[in-house]
């Protein structure tokens, strides 16, 4: 039972920073119909930034100012890239054939991984200890204030990401561009902006998860975007992808489910049984879990 | 055209069937090298180009035919060239039984259960599965090529038996192209509704396609494993599917498109060696800017006789 509430905690927090990335892919996916390689890269040049952040502006000081400066700097630097990558990788591909953007897609990913490893170099950096280790004891588990706040700013930024989508106009907006692009430009939507504001919303999400990921796990390799990309990539399939809400229960099943493999299985084996989930998923409902059953528009 | 495009390919394959005697040893080497991923690449035209199908994960048939040949060498002591059969029929058989409940997922899903499937066969071959693959050190020391007791040493040898296979995939794809099968795959790609309403069985072609790609790469890796006379996991990793997929769509899907994206890909950076560092970051741009420039590819293939004017851009949306 006590490894079961571990398991449990563990894999609560690894799936609320699975579901932020998870939410990046989505949204370009439900707005442009292509997967956004770049974007867990982007994940991992955020830790990188962070980093920076941390040494060279506040003179490697930390206190919660600090932090909170740390995270919105991080999020506004990347929110920057993800437009200009989606200006010069994604843009022109608007109109070309499904495959060229996916080529495109995966050059932007090398270029932005290629350009961590030249400016930072290729070995493992070590991410400053921002957050002080205190533990709580809760009836057997223990958890780390870490871990809760992770979880809890999580919670806070999806149900504040679900409400924009579903209340506001500008969430509307997002929410018609994917249904139907053509339909919404002739409603008079820019579907233009649309796509960048996805960029803004996406790269600073997936910024707070890199930083989240790297304050978690410490270590933190220029290589590490398509790993936790990958993951957070299946989590949006597993919940449907496109689907908002999808993309955040997609991404606590499959932490959930990560955690209950390395705890009861085998660690060894958790990307396997991880990609069996996902196929065996895909043979039941090829949609994902929430996603809409359409018949395919060939 | 035609006759240009014949000529082509008599000087390409001319050239490369003398080329081993006009260099040292370090450019037969890589040579090789060209020769073997030609075929791989290829290989995944068949699946990505031909039947449309987007898979990435064509490092790992490749792995499979590698692995054969490397375990049957080396803990059963067959001789290398005795264990091609093995090392075209594992892949394919693996291809059939993975790709028959995945082909009709539509293409994004089938692209992320490729990827899924390479990185369970590298989880596969680093845990050692049944004490044969080696770990993460994979398996060395395989024996020389030997026809009828006779061994042959020189790195020549290995060259001529990777042209060999080069010249069987050409001709498979040239005549794929020309055959039955081959217009039904093309029709499959470009529209499978309609494929499937003029009664063209498109599970078991888009089956097929896989099958055959499969064992094409399964043949490369059986020459992979003799070139280097060792085998191990990081060769077949992911992201080298991530490079064959790119390759055929930065080529364009054609022979010489996609011939031109192995060279670029795995030639040029032994020539510009000191720029190792910035090998990918520069093969990302340009990337980029040959869809942006070029999106159907730098040599885009051409399919029968249909004039230009009658191709209609397509989108591809949903």
């Amino acid at each position: 039972m006590d490894t079961f509430l571990q398991q449990l905690a563990n894999g609560l927090t690894i799936g609320s920073m699975f579901a932020l990335v998870a939410l990046g892919y989505t949204m370009v996916y439900g707005v442009m119909k292509l997967i956004n390689f770049a974007h867990g890269d982007m994940v991992a040049a955020s830790a990188f930034v962070g980093l920076m952040v941390y040494t060279q502006i506040l003179g490697q000081t930390a206190s919660l100012v600090g932090v909170v400066a740390i995270f919105f700097i991080t999020a506004a630097i990347m929110a920057c890239i993800g437009v200009t990558l989606e200006r010069v990788a994604y843009r022109p591909l608007r109109t070309a054939p499904r495959l060229s953007a996916v080529v495109s897609a995966l050059g932007a990913s090398l270029v932005i991984q290629n350009g961590i490893m030249l400016i930072w170099g290729p070995r493992m950096r070590i991410f400053p200890e921002l957050v002080p280790q205190v533990y709580w004891h809760v009836g057997g588990v223990i958890i780390s204030m870490m871990q809760v706040i992770i979880l809890v700013l999580s919670l806070i930024l999806m149900v504040a990401l679900y409400l924009f989508i579903e209340k506001t106009r500008m969430g509307a907006a997002i929410r018609a561009s994917s249904l139907d692009q053509d339909a919404a430009r002739l409603m008079g939507i820019n579907v233009d902006s649309v796509i960048s504001l996805i960029f803004i919303i996406g790269s600073s999400l997936g910024a707070v998860g890199g930083l989240f990921i790297a304050l978690y796990y410490r270590g933190i390799t220029f290589d590490m975007g398509w790993q936790y990309g990958l993951y957070a990539f299946i989590a949006a399939i597993i919940g449907g992808i496109g689907n908002i809400p999808g993309a955040m229960l997609g991404g606590m099943l499959l932490g959930l489910f990560s955690a209950f493999i390395s705890g009861y299985v085998s660690s060894t084996w958790a990307d396997a049984f991880t990609f069996m989930l996902l196929i065996g998923i895909l043979i039941v409902r090829p949609t994902g879990l929430l996603g809409e059953r359409v018949a395919e528009k060939v | 055209m035609k006759k240009l495009s014949v000529a082509g390919i008599s000087i390409f394959l001319m050239v490369m069937a003398v080329l081993p005697h006009f260099l040292d040893s370090r450019w037969q080497a890589v040579a090789i090298t060209f020769v073997i991923f030609s075929v791989v690449a290829l290989s995944q035209d068949i699946i990505l180009g031909k039947a449309g199908m987007f898979n990435m994960g064509q490092a790992m048939f490749f792995g499979m035919g590698a692995y054969a040949t490397a375990i049957l060498n080396s803990h059963y002591n067959w001789p290398l060239l005795a264990t091609i059969p093995v090392a075209i029929l594992v892949p394919v058989c693996v291809g059939i039984l993975l790709a028959a409940p995945i082909v009709h997922l539509r293409g994004d899903y089938l692209l992320v259960v490729t990827i899924g499937f390479n990185i369970v066969f590298i989880q596969v071959l680093v845990n050692n599965l049944g004490g044969v693959t080696g770990g993460p050190n994979g398996i060395f020391g395989l024996e020389y090529l030997s026809i009828f007791g006779h061994e042959l040493r020189s790195q020549v040898a290995v060259y001529y038996l990777a042209f060999a296979v080069l010249l069987l995939t050409l001709a498979i794809m040239l005549n794929l192209e020309k055959s039955k099968v081959g217009r039904a795959l093309h029709y499959l790609r470009e529209d499978p509704l309609a494929a499937e309403s003029i009664g063209i069985n498109t599970k078991l072609y888009k089956i097929f396609a896989f099958a055959l790609g499969a064992g094409i790469a399964g043949l490369a890796g059986m020459v992979y494993a003799t070139q280097y006379s060792a085998v191990s996991p990081e060769g077949f990793e992911f992201i080298q599917s991530v490079l064959f997929f790119s390759i055929v769509l930065v080529g364009g899907s054609s022979i010489p498109g996609v011939l031109l994206g192995v060279f670029v890909m795995f030639v040029l950076p032994e020539i510009f060696r000191e720029f190792s560092t910035w090998r990918f970051f520069v093969f990302g741009f340009a990337m980029i800017l040959t869809m942006i420039l070029r999106p159907r590819g730098i040599w885009p293939a051409t399919f029968g006789k249909i004039p230009k004017y009658m191709i209609k851009e397509k989108s591809h949306g949903a």
